[in-house]
C-alpha cells in the first residue's frame, strides 16, 4: 500500500474540503484583488501575512505543544532582510540623494556595514529572510531542547530572546535604523510600491503563498511525522521509550515555523512600509499566540482564521476605541480558554453539523489519516464557516 | 547527537568505559545470558535505591521481579532503559560493546530494549492504529516519517499485532476511550509492534479483572521464547501462573532467585514479606 506522495496529497481533504479551499482560493487570489478598494488591499494583505505566521505558530504549538512566546523575532527578521533590501532599492532617491540608506548618512556612515552587502540582490534578500530565522531557531532550539527545557520555562526564554533583540535592534550603531527602523521604501523588483497594482500583486502573492503554507502544513500534519509530533506533545517521555529522539522532531518543526514566520515578516514589510524594532515587543509575540489560541490549536485552518478575525477586530476596535483594544485582547486571552478551549475552529465544526442537521459533535477536529481512505474532514469544512 | 540529562542522579558518577570488554561477557555468553546487570547502585540524596545488584537474564526467558515496595524493582527498570543513570555498575547487552548505562532513552529503545509503564501510557488521541504504528520497529528518523507512508508488510504486521491483542474492532477508535484493560494491552501490543530483545514490564495486572488478567497471562506467556520478558508484579496468583524463574528484589539488591516453590520456601523472603500471603 505504499502510495505516492501526490496520491497522499490528493486525500490531506476529502471532496467537501478541497471545495472549501478551492472556494478560498478563488476569493484570495481572484475576487478579493479585483473587488477590494485600494484603501483595504494592504491591510488585507497584511493579515494574509499574520495567517501565515499563525499557522507556523499552530504546528509548534498546536501539534507540539510547544508554546513560543517569541515568534515575533522571527516575523522581524524576516521582514528585516527585505526591508534592507528596499533600503538599497532606494537608491539615490532618498533625501540626502546618496547611495547610502538615509539613516547611515545620518549617522555619518562612509559605507555599507559587511552584513548588508548583498541585499541589493532581491533574491539574496529573499533567501535571507527564510534563512537567517531559519538559523538562529535552530540554534537557540538546539540548546533549549537538549537541555530539556519545557513548558512555560520555555516561553519564558522566548520572551527575553525577542525582548534582546528588541533592544539589540533599538540601538543605532547595530546598523538597523534604530528606533525608527527601515522606511520610506520606493520600489520593489522595479515596481513602485505606491501603484495599487503593485499592491495588488502583493496582496495576490501573500494569499498564493498563506494557500502553499497551509497545503505544506497540512501535509506534515497528516503524515507519520505529524503523528509523531502529536505523541511527543502528549507524552514526550513515552515516545523516547519507542526510539525516537524527540529532540531532532522539536527542532525540526521549530526550526521549519521560524522560517515560515520569516516568510510572514518578508511578504508583510512591503505592504506596510515599515519594519521597526516594536515588532520584536514581547506583547507583539504573545499577540501571535493569542491569535492561534482564538482560533481554535491544532486546526491550521482555525489558526489562520484566528489571525483573521482578531485583526479584523482589533481595526475595527483601534478605529473606534484605541484605548480599549488592549483590554479586549487581555480579555479575549483569559476568557478563550473558558469559553472555547477548541477555539472558534471548534464552534465553526459545530455550526457546520447544525447546518447539514446532524447531531452536533463537539469533539476535536482531527486530521483524517493519509493511509486510509480520507472520511469526514472535521478541519477544513468547521473553519470554512469562520473565514470572513 | 548525546544529551547531557536531567535524570534522577545521586553523587556523581565514577568514571565508566562506553565500550565493554568482550572477555567480560564470554563466560555468561555460553549460557545463553542476553543482559548482563553489573554491581549496580543507584542512590536519591543518599538514600541507596539499588545496592550493588547484578542480575543476569536470559535469551527468550520470562522472569517475573517481586519485591516489597520500594525495593528498586522500578528503579532497575529506569536504569535498563536509560531513563536514571546509575552511581555505579554496568549494563549491556551479551555481544554488543556499548555500555548501556551512558546511552539516551532512545538508543537504548533503538538497541532493542522495550518498556511499560506501571500506569497504561498510551496517546490518548491517537487512534489505536496509529499508536501501533508510531511504536512500529525502524523509521525513526524525521525525514523518514515526512516522506514515507506505511508498507504493505508493515501494515501486516499491524493487523497481526491488532489481532493478538483483540482490538481489531477498535483499530480506528482514540486510544483515549478504551477500558483500562485495554489500554494495558494496547501497550502490550505496542511492545510486540516494537519487537525488542528485551521487555520490561511494570505491574501489568493492577486493577484488572479476573478474565483480564488470564488474558493478559497468555499474552506475556506468548511473548516469552521470542523476547526476554521481565514483569514486576505484586499480585501472587499471577506471577504462579506465568512464571519460571521468579528474581526476589529487597532493598536494592537480589535476596533470592529460583523457581516459586523455591523462593517461597526461602526463609528470608519469607520474613519480607511477613505478613503477605505469599
Ligand atoms: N526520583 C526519586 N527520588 C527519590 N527517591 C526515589 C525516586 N525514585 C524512587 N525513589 C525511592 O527509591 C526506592 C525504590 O523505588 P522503586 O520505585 O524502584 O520501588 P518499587 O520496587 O518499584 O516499588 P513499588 O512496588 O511500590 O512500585 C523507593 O524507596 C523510592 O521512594
Ligand atoms: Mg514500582
Amino acid at each position: 500500500m505504499d502510495t505516492s506522495i501526490l496520491a497522499r496529497f490528493v486525500r490531506l481533504h476529502d471532496r467537501r474540503g478541497w471545495t472549501a479551499f478551492g472556494a478560498c482560493a478563488v476569493l484570495l487570489l481572484l475576487v478579493l484583488p479585483l473587488t477590494l478598494p485600494d484603501y483595504l488591499v494592504p491591510l488585507l494583505g497584511k493579515f494574509l501575512c499574520f495567517a501565515i505566521a499563525a499557522i507556523a505558530i499552530d504546528l509548534i504549538w498546536g501539534f507540539t505543544g510547544i508554546l513560543s512566546l517569541g515568534h515575533g523575532v522571527f516575523f522581524a527578521l524576516g521582514g528585516y532582510a527585505i526591508g534592507m533590501y528596499l533600503m538599497l532599492e532606494i537608491g539615490t532617491a532618498g533625501v540626502y540623494r546618496s547611495n547610502l540608506p538615509d539613516f547611515m548618512v545620518f549617522l555619518d556612515w562612509k559605507e555599507l556595514p559587511w552584513f548588508w552587502r548583498g541585499f541589493d540582490n532581491f533574491g539574496f534578500a529573499v533567501l535571507m529572510a527564510l534563512l537567517v530565522p531559519g538559523v538562529i531557531a535552530f540554534v537557540f532550539g538546539y540548546f533549549a531542547f537538549r537541555s530539556r527545557i519545557r513548558g512555560v520555562y520555555f516561553s519564558i526564554i522566548t520572551q527575553a530572546l525577542t525582548y534582546a533583540a528588541m533592544l539589540l535592534f533599538f540601538r543605532n550603531e547595530t546598523g538597523f535604523g534604530g528606533n525608527n527602523g527601515l522606511t520610506d521604501f520606493k520600489h520593489i523588483y522595479g515596481y513602485s510600491l505606491s501603484d495599487p497594482a503593485t499592491k495588488t500583486g502583493l496582496f495576490v502573492i501573500s494569499g498564493a503563498a498563506l494557500l502553499l503554507v497551509y497545503l505544506g502544513s497540512r501535509y506534515l500534519v497528516c503524515s507519520k511525522l505529524g503523528r509523531v509530533l502529536r505523541a511527543v506533545r502528549d507524552d514526550e517521555a513515552k515516545v523516547r521509550f519507542m526510539g525516537y529522539d524527540p529532540l531532532r522532531y522539536k527542532l525540526f518543526v521549530w526550526t521549519l515555523s521560524a522560517v515560515l514566520c520569516g516568510l510572514a515578516g518578508a511578504l508583510y514589510v512591503p505592504q506596510v512600509g515599515i519594519i521597526n524594532p516594536g515588532e520584536m515587543q514581547p506583547a507583539a509575540s504573545i499577540e501571535m499566540a493569542i491569535w492561534v489560541a482564538v482560533g481554535g490549536r491544532g486546526t491550521l485552518f482555525g489558526a489562520a482564521a484566528g489571525a483573521l478575525v482578531v485583526n479584523g477586530a482589533k481595526s475595527v476596535f483601534t478605529g473606534l476605541a484605541p484605548e480599549l483594544w488592549l483590554y479586549v485582547l487581555g480579555a479575549t486571552f483569559v476568557l478563550i480558554p473558558v469559553l472555547a478551549p477548541r477555539g472558534i475552529a471548534a464552534y465553526g465544526g459545530v455550526l457546520a453539523q447544525l447546518l447539514r442537521g446532524r447531531r452536533a459533535v463537539a469533539d476535536t477536529p482531527r486530521p483524517p489519516e493519509p493511509d486510509r481512505e480520507a472520511e469526514e474532514s472535521v478541519v477544513t469544512e468547521g473553519s470554512a464557516e469562520v473565514r470572513p | 547527537m548525546t544529551t547531557p540529562r536531567k535524570t534522577q542522579r545521586g553523587s556523581a558518577r565514577q568514571q565508566v568505559s562506553r565500550t565493554v570488554d568482550p572477555a567480560r561477557y564470554d563466560d555468561v555468553r555460553s549460557r545463553g545470558v542476553l543482559l548482563c546487570v553489573d554491581n549496580v547502585s543507584v542512590s536519591f540524596d543518599g538514600f541507596k535505591a539499588l545496592n550493588n545488584l547484578s542480575l543476569l537474564l536470559e535469551e527468550g526467558e520470562l522472569r517475573c521481579l517481586i519485591g516489597p515496595n520500594g525495593a528498586g524493582k522500578t528503579t532497575l527498570q529506569d536504569v535498563i532503559t536509560g531513563k536514571t543513570r546509575p552511581d555505579s555498575g554496568s549494563v549491556f547487552l551479551v555481544g554488543d560493546p556499548r555500555e548501556l548505562t551512558l546511552l539516551s532513552e532512545h538508543e537504548i529503545a533503538r538497541l532493542g530494549i522495550g518498556r511499560k509503564f506501571q500506569k497504561p501510557t498510551v496517546f490518548a488521541e491517537h487512534t489505536v492504529l496509529e499508536n501501533l504504528e508510531l511504536a512500529l520497529a525502524g523509521g525513526k528518523g524525521v525525514f523518514g516519517s515526512l516522506w514515507r507512508a506505511l508498507r504493505g508488510e508493515q501494515r501486516e504486521r499491524i493487523d497481526e499485532v491488532l489481532r493478538i491483542i483483540g482490538l481489531v474492532e477498535h483499530a480506528s477508535r482514540p486510544a483515549g476511550a478504551l477500558s483500562h484493560g485495554q489500554k494495558q494491552w494496547l501497550e502490550i501490543g505496542m511492545l510486540l509492534a516494537q519487537d525488542p530483545r528485551v521487555l520490561l514490564i511494570d505491574e501489568p495486572v493492577a486493577g484488572m479483572t479476573h478474565q483480564e488478567m488470564e488474558r493478559t497471562a497468555e499474552l506475556l506467556d506468548g511473548l516469552a521464547g521470542k523476547h526476554t520478558v521481565v514483569v514486576v508484579e505484586h499480585d501472587m496468583d499471577f506471577v504462579r501462573s506465568i512464571a519460571r524463574r521468579v528474581t526476589v528484589l529487597h532493598e536494592g539488591s537480589v535476596l533470592a532467585e529460583g523457581s516459586m516453590d523455591q523462593v517461597q520456601r526461602d526463609p528470608r523472603v519469607v520474613e519480607v514479606y511477613l505478613g503477605e500471603s505469599c
